[in-house]
């Protein structure tokens, strides 16, 4: 992997600026950003009702970039793919037409796979003492529940689960298995028809992809008992004063006029990561990440894949950011990442968080070890 | 301490530019949640201080560092400092007014020290020989002394 010419395709990083807090929000290459201009400037029409030329064009753009996010999910049908906001709604979507009753979650979930699932009767499955997931309380306490909902990848430490093993486990126990995959599907290789996953959210921003784009795969044949989230325009085939005909999936769940430049852009971002590889991707995060001298630093969790969660003794965290990002232009992330709840559990106030992704370079990491010495000699 | 610094500051920025408004609402916040023994929770605090602590450590870490921990001292320094230079400049605005110069009524020595609101300082200037046009100067008193015309005597 050729990060030189990597970086050759953001303009952004041009302005000297080291961007670590990709686990928020990653930036955009050229590839996407000139996709969404795209379809401003040559053909910024509606998608699935009107039939002129435009309409067309978006019509067949909207319906690749379903493909290309079909294929690099390994989903088995165009169908099974719903475009949404974000992570967060594709929660939500679920969380909406669940019909259950009991919900497992780890004690880790970012606020978006915590909150729309507080309305049910919620299982926390604590981890072990060493932040890793708890495989054998699990097998015990799993058949108590309709429904697991797991961040796959922890925006925390990185830390992915065992997937494979959850999802036998789960199906043996005639469980479903959602996946909030925000952290994981910009950074790992997935086949959701091979893993034989139930449900799979995602966003694009995480993954080069523009703001407001995210992803919820179910499986065809639970996609077609689950209730509509937004209904509306483009949600029903027709309708009455008093009734309607809902649509197939995908549109059935896609109210509204939807966000066509972002989707087109979702696309050539999967494009573009397609095209390097993720596993080639996930090395490089590791390799950044072990480059980072943690010596001195108080580490939260795991601390794997590509994020470090940390500590300056006697410096706080939002300082810690803030005298990063004034000093040396290195932007991290700073106070409890949308996770409340497991800083409140574990009494941590917050932390500093550095997340890589395919742009970083060692340069980059060399400039935030003399940076993060100087930042100890503070405290 | 630094946020009530913050609010005088950002409050008179505030007057010309909107862009100050939030931050002097979060002084204000941060300020009367001191005055009240909370802790700020704007963060407001946490920003102004390691904006300069980040700007220092490009330069000096020695310095960034004793910035750092000594920060509360330096704020409630300044904080002192800004009061005492307010009630001098309060007391020479209005001797000026009063006055006319920002030391007050001349002491009977004759001395008033150098004032930098009137721009005189030093020995006080003789009044006593007026100009020509001025109303003060009653007929009769005026001579042609040289070039210029002067209220009262030629000297010399």
């Amino acid at each position: 992997m050729n990060v030189e010419k990597i970086r050759e395709d953001f303009p952004v990083l041009k302005k000297k600026a080291i961007y670590f807090d990709n686990a928020c929000m990653t930036l955009r290459p050229k590839q996407v950003v000139d996709k969404v201009v795209e379809y401003y400037n040559e053909y910024p029409a509606c998608a699935g009702r009107s039939i002129h030329s435009f309409g067309n064009k978006v019509n067949d753009e909207v319906n690749s970039a379903r493909k290309l996010v079909k294929d690099f999910i390994g989903a088995k049908k165009e169908s099974e793919i719903i475009f949404t906001k974000n992570t967060t709604e594709s929660i939500n979507l679920l969380a909406n037409s669940f019909n259950g009753e009991r919900v497992l979650l780890t004690d880790r979930e970012h606020n978006s796979n915590l909150i729309p699932w507080q309305r049910f009767k919620q299982g926390i499955l604590r981890s072990n003492l060493d932040f890793t997931f708890n495989l054998e309380r699990f097998s015990e306490i799993v058949k108590n529940y309709e429904l697991i909902s797991f961040v796959a990848t922890s925006n925390l430490d990185g830390y992915t689960l065992p997937i494979k093993e959850i999802i036998k486990i789960a199906h043996e126990n005639n469980v479903k298995v959602h996946l909030d995959g925000a952290q994981f599907v910009p950074h790992n290789e997935i086949n959701v028809k091979k893993l034989d996953l139930d449900y799979l959210s995602f966003s694009g921003h995480k993954m080069l992809g523009p703001t407001g784009t995210g992803v919820f795969y179910a499986k065809e044949e639970l996609l077609k008992g689950m209730k509509q989230f937004i209904i509306g325009g483009e949600t029903v085939i027709n309708s009455t004063y008093n009734d309607f005909v809902m649509e197939k999936s995908p549109h059935k769940f896609e109210g509204g006029l939807q966000n066509y430049a972002g989707i087109i852009g979702l696309g050539a971002a999967v494009k573009y990561l397609s095209k390097i590889g993720l596993s080639e991707i996930k090395d490089h995060e590791i390799r950044l990440r072990r480059a980072v001298d943690v010596s001195g630093l108080k580490l939260i969790g795991k601390n794997s894949g590509g994020i470090v969660n940390f500590n300056v003794p006697g410096v706080n965290f939002h300082e810690v950011a803030t005298i990063l990002d004034t000093s040396d232009n290195i932007m991290i992330r700073s106070g409890q990442h949308c996770m409340h709840s497991w800083f409140n559990a574990n009494n941590i106030e917050g932390s500093a968080r550095a997340s890589f992704y395919l742009y970083n370079s060692m340069d980059e990491i060399k400039v935030l070890n003399e940076a993060l010495n100087k930042l100890k000699k503070l405290g | 301490m630094i946020c009530l610094l913050s609010l005088i500051v950002f409050g008179v920025l505030a007057i010309f530019s909107a862009s100050y408004r939030p931050l002097v609402k979060e002084a204000f916040d941060c300020v009367f949640r001191r005055v009240t023994l909370r802790k700020c929770q704007s963060g407001l605090d946490v920003k102004v201080k390691s904006k300069i602590v980040g700007k220092l450590m490009g330069k000096s870490t020695k310095l960034a560092r004793g910035v750092h921990k000594y920060f509360e001292v330096v704020s409630w320094l300044f904080v002192v400092l800004f009061f005492v230079s307010l009630f001098f400049s309060g007391q020479a605005l209005y001797n000026t007014i009063v006055y006319d110069n920002c030391n007050g009524p001349i002491g009977e020595d004759g001395e008033n020290p150098f004032c930098i609101l009137t721009g005189e300082g030093g020995d006080v200037v003789e009044q006593e020989v007026l100009d020509c046009g001025d109303p003060l100067c009653e007929d009769g008193q005026c001579e042609t002394c040289g070039s210029s015309c002067e209220c009262g005597s030629c000297e010399g």
